[in-house]
């Protein structure tokens, strides 16, 4: 297999340890989070996530953080600071354009002279809650009473895709397009001679139900699985198999603590260890995972199903008003499915001694005696 | 180079058995001389055209020009080119077409594989043979990464023979290792399958529709050939065969190499409804990865207009019984009934109770298909495929003033200042909005048009649905491994929120 393989490797022999990017998808669901407030609020749970950030951050000269809000009715990035867009303002003002090159609103905070606290900490901090009252002051009652949810979803689409480019920017100066091409045909070949970035995602979790997500969610976690990222769970609040399916097929770790207030202690234990580290300690897992699916019709728990072929429906029962698939519409026939005869391995023998036969009969036309026509 | 020459009198005296060896006869001589001779014309005409269209993808082997913060915002015109043509490198890769057309997600599909002494040749490194046996077993993985409740089975053409490698089976560890199989036999009674003799695309065709014979009619059936030889030596009548594919609904796609052949134009354009794109000669070696790669993607599921289609559609489609069986955990190892072997856990029957030890499998007992909730969903990106993203131009990167990839926060170059004619037809008294839908419209059409994907000169890139801006990379991540906009995902009520503050998702 080696011998064969003519492409370029390029063997950089690094002993350190690699670099680990750690994307917290936090859920601000406040919705959730007023729930909990009696044993833990937001703000102290906001606290505990800033010292483990710096936990992780002190770990590794070249650690790297990203956290992203999964807010109701919005994801976005808490740190690091996103670039505002400024779209133009005013329909008539077309001779502003030239304004746009330089005076755009700048953000207020500013990172308080501690001398007391190292500079990176405090610039994380400073950033993290910055963009976090302005996330909450953003948050109207309008939105609130929209949906009881939260967007996960985009959140771990945003995580995933930072962690992407940032793999990109870290790997060594070859084909970067290649290489991805190759990490997308061949997830069992991974080059890995060089160090690469190590990224997980540590999702804290409150909200409960988010089968309404189930396909970007799941989309999410087949990308994380490809890349090898491994999503870890904290569930603080609710329940839901989704992201128990998550850290399970990524190979993460899925915790839901009985008393929410420890948080701190929980990340340190559970959650700070990056995955070199985890490959010598039994980290917590969800155990048995429940992979079974759940009728689209009714929502239940189905043991045998019956699945539109068209657009993999799951159904729990194949009387379906007029034959026709309740998602999309098709005519589905069960005869067709049912009445499948049992997959017949053909034997080459048997081919061999069929010559002639009738054509209608696999591998029966071939020989010159059949249909063939003949040329004296 | 007529079809009807290819039956013609030097076959007469072929009446071989059906997998006649006699590959190094007369007969394949003759053949050969009047395939090489038809041949000269078609190969010439392929190099050209090829020579001038790889020449951009040659440059993948040179370093990749990876723009620093100091060079994006520099917006020198020749760097510029230079990064535009890298993106639009780039953006070919991306599925040309993202329309919902309805998939054939459950496949069946049969590789067959050319081990006719065409493989020997050294054009790719170091033999054809070897590039297509490393390139096949990458393809069974992403074939089932991609596929994953689909059955494939892969043939052999060997010196005139078409040899069975592996049965038709779900199992991507199966083919694997019968196909490393081919180099390096198992057993030592195995002879070898080092490339030897002619190709029979005839008998490729008969024994892969003979597999494909009792496959049920919702799936699709599907013969991807890798055609390394510019001959093929048939015992009879190949015509007559093509025929009896397109009667048995069977898809044939040819991979070749190094030139065209008529025989091979026929065919797949007899089975594809008159479709001849499914055709495709690689010309290097990671050419063919990538046309091998592509046939990953569920086909598009004709709806047949072709008098040739014998089945409706509306048969096609059908309920499929289906068992989500749940996971066993034993202590002491018991007998799986997929391979006979021990082992501890595994997955039970939902209908019969048999272990098997692994998903998805047809169950070996009462032939339930069992599988888990996560393989369907994995097909689910081919149903609700992300659209591809439109290039951004300066005026309409200026209009939305984005400073940063949406995604993964790299900043953008920034706009240059306008020119007369954008400025000129602001003044002719269009608002943003009617600027704003007058381009959407307009990119609408582009995109409508020419299914190409370009480079943005504003290296943006513009879901349509929520109209964030992206850079290439996660351009190329979002569409080729998560499937998701996380634009898209990120605000609550994309369709609502296109006017004022309410459009900037960053705060
Ligand atoms: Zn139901
Ligand atoms: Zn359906
Ligand atoms: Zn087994
Ligand atoms: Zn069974
Ligand atoms: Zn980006
Ligand atoms: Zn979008």
């Amino acid at each position: 297999m080696n011998a064969i393989d003519a492409s370029e490797h390029h063997e950089r022999v690094d002993e350190s340890v690699p670099p680990s990017l750690l994307a917290i998808v936090l859920d601000t669901n406040p919705h959730a989070w007023a729930h909990l407030s009696s044993t833990l609020p937001l703000a102290t749970a906001l606290a505990n996530i800033l010292v483990f950030i710096n936990a992780h951050l002190a770990s590794g000269n070249a650690n790297s953080v990203a956290v992203i809000a999964s807010h109701s009715n919005k994801s976005c990035f808490l740190y690091p600071t996103p670039a505002p867009s400024s779209p133009r303002p005013q329909p008539n003002a077309t001779n502003g354009d030239v304004d746009m090159n330089g005076t755009t609103e700048t953000t207020s905070y500013s990172v308080q002279d501690n001398p007391n606290k190292y500079r990176p900490f405090a610039n994380v901090e400073t950033a993290i809650l910055n963009n976090f009252a302005k996330l909450m002051e953003g948050t109207k009652e309008s939105h609130l009473e929209a949906t009881p949810t939260t967007l996960i979803g985009g959140a771990l689409s945003l995580a995933l895709s930072f962690i992407a480019k940032a793999t990109l920017l870290h790997s060594p100066s070859t084909s970067n397009s290649d290489e991805a091409m190759l990490a997308i045909a061949d997830p069992e070949a991974i080059h890995t001679s060089y160090v690469s970035l190590a990224s997980r995602i540590l999702i804290v979790s409150v909200s409960g139900d988010l089968a309404n997500q189930y396909i970007p969610v799941m989309n999410s976690i087949f990308a994380a699985q490809r890349k090898r990222i491994p999503i870890d769970i904290l569930k603080l609040a609710g329940d839901t198999v989704l992201l128990q399916q998550a850290s399970d097929a990524t190979g993460g770790v899925y915790m839901k603590p009985e008393r929410p207030e420890g948080l701190l202690q929980y990340l340190m234990m559970a959650f700070l260890p990056d995955p070199t580290a985890r490959k010598s300690l039994v980290m917590p897992s969800a155990g048995g995972v429940d992979f079974r699916a759940a009728c689209f019709c009714h929502r239940k728990v189905v043991d045998i199903g019956y699945v539109c072929s068209v657009c993999l429906s799951i159904f729990c029962s194949h009387d379906l008003p007029d034959n026709l698939c309740l998602t999309c519409g098709s005519y589905l026939s069960l005869r067709a499915a049912q009445s499948n005869p049992p997959a017949l391995i053909p034997r080459k023998k048997k081919k061999k001694k069929r010559a002639g036969a009738d054509s209608a009969t696999p591998g029966g036309s071939t020989p010159a005696g059949s249909n063939t026509p003949m040329h004296a | 180079m007529s079809g009807s020459d290819y039956s013609g009198s030097e076959y007469s005296g072929s009446d071989d058995e059906y997998v006649g060896p006699r590959g190094g006869g007369s007969n394949a001589a003759a053949a050969r001389r009047m395939v090489e001779a038809q041949q000269q014309q078609a190969k010439k005409a392929e190099r050209k055209a090829q020579a001038w269209e790889r020449r951009r993808d040659d440059s993948s082997e040179e370093e990749e020009y990876v723009p620093t913060f100091e060079e994006v915002e520099d917006t020198d015109v020749p760097e510029k080119s230079i990064q535009q043509m890298e993106e639009e490198r780039k953006r070919k890769r991306l599925r040309k077409d993202t329309k919902p057309f309805q998939r054939g997600i459950i496949r069946h599909v049969v590789l067959v594989l050319d081990l006719s002494e065409a493989m020997l040749e050294k054009d790719m490194r170091p033999t054809r043979f070897h590039a297509m046996i490393q390139y096949a077993q990458e393809y069974v993985r992403e074939f089932f990464e991609q596929n994953p409740i689909s059955q494939m089975s892969v043939l052999g053409m060997h010196d005139g023979l078409c040899l069975r490698v592996s049965e038709l089976s779900g199992n991507p560890a199966d083919h694997i290792t019968a196909i490393q199989g081919l180099r390096t036999p198992k057993n030592p009674q195995d002879f070898s399958k080092e490339p030897k003799g002619s190709p029979s695309l005839q008998n490729a065709l008969e024994l892969a529709r003979a597999t494909l014979y009792h496959t049920p009619s919702h799936g699709t059936r599907e013969v991807i050939i890798v055609f390394g030889s510019l001959l093929s030596l048939d015992p009879g009548d190949i015509h007559q065969t093509i025929k009896d594919c397109v009667r048995d609904r069977v898809r044939v796609s040819v991979i070749g190499m190094s030139a065209r052949l008529k025989i091979c134009t026929e065919i797949v354009s007899r089975t594809n409804a008159g479709d001849e794109s499914e055709y495709v000669v690689a010309t290097d070696q990671e050419l063919l990865r990538e046309l091998l790669l592509a046939t990953t993607t569920p086909p598009v599921v004709r709806t047949s207009k072709s008098a040739q289609a014998v089945a409706s559609p509306e048969s096609a489609a059908a309920l499929m019984m289906m068992g989500f069986p749940s996971r066993v955990v034993e202590d002491t190892p018991t007998m799986c009934a997929c391979h006979g072997i021990l082992t501890t856990g595994g997955y039970t029957c939902s209908r019969c109770s048999t272990k098997v030890c692994s998903l998805p499998i047809t169950c070996p007992s009462c032939q339930l298909t069992l599988l888990l909730s996560t393989h369907l969903a994995r097909s689910y990106h081919h149903l609700f495929p992300l659209r591809n993203w439109a290039e951004v131009h300066w005026q309409r990167a200026r209009e939305k003033g984005t400073k940063a990839c949406l995604a993964c926060l790299t900043p953008f170059p920034e706009p240059p200042p306008p020119d007369d004619t954008h400025r000129e037809k602001d003044t002719n008294g269009h608002g943003v909005n009617g600027g704003m839908n007058r381009f959407v419209e307009q990119a609408q059409m582009d995109w409508d048009e020419s299914g190409e994907q370009k480079a943005s000169e504003s290296s943006r890139y513009e879901c349509r649905a929520c109209e964030s801006h992206f850079c290439i990379d996660c351009d190329m991540f979002c569409h080729i491994v998560l499937h998701n906009c996380p634009g898209c995902l990120s605000k609550a009520d994309p369709p609502d929120r296109r006017t004022g503050e309410e459009m900037e998702i960053t705060p």
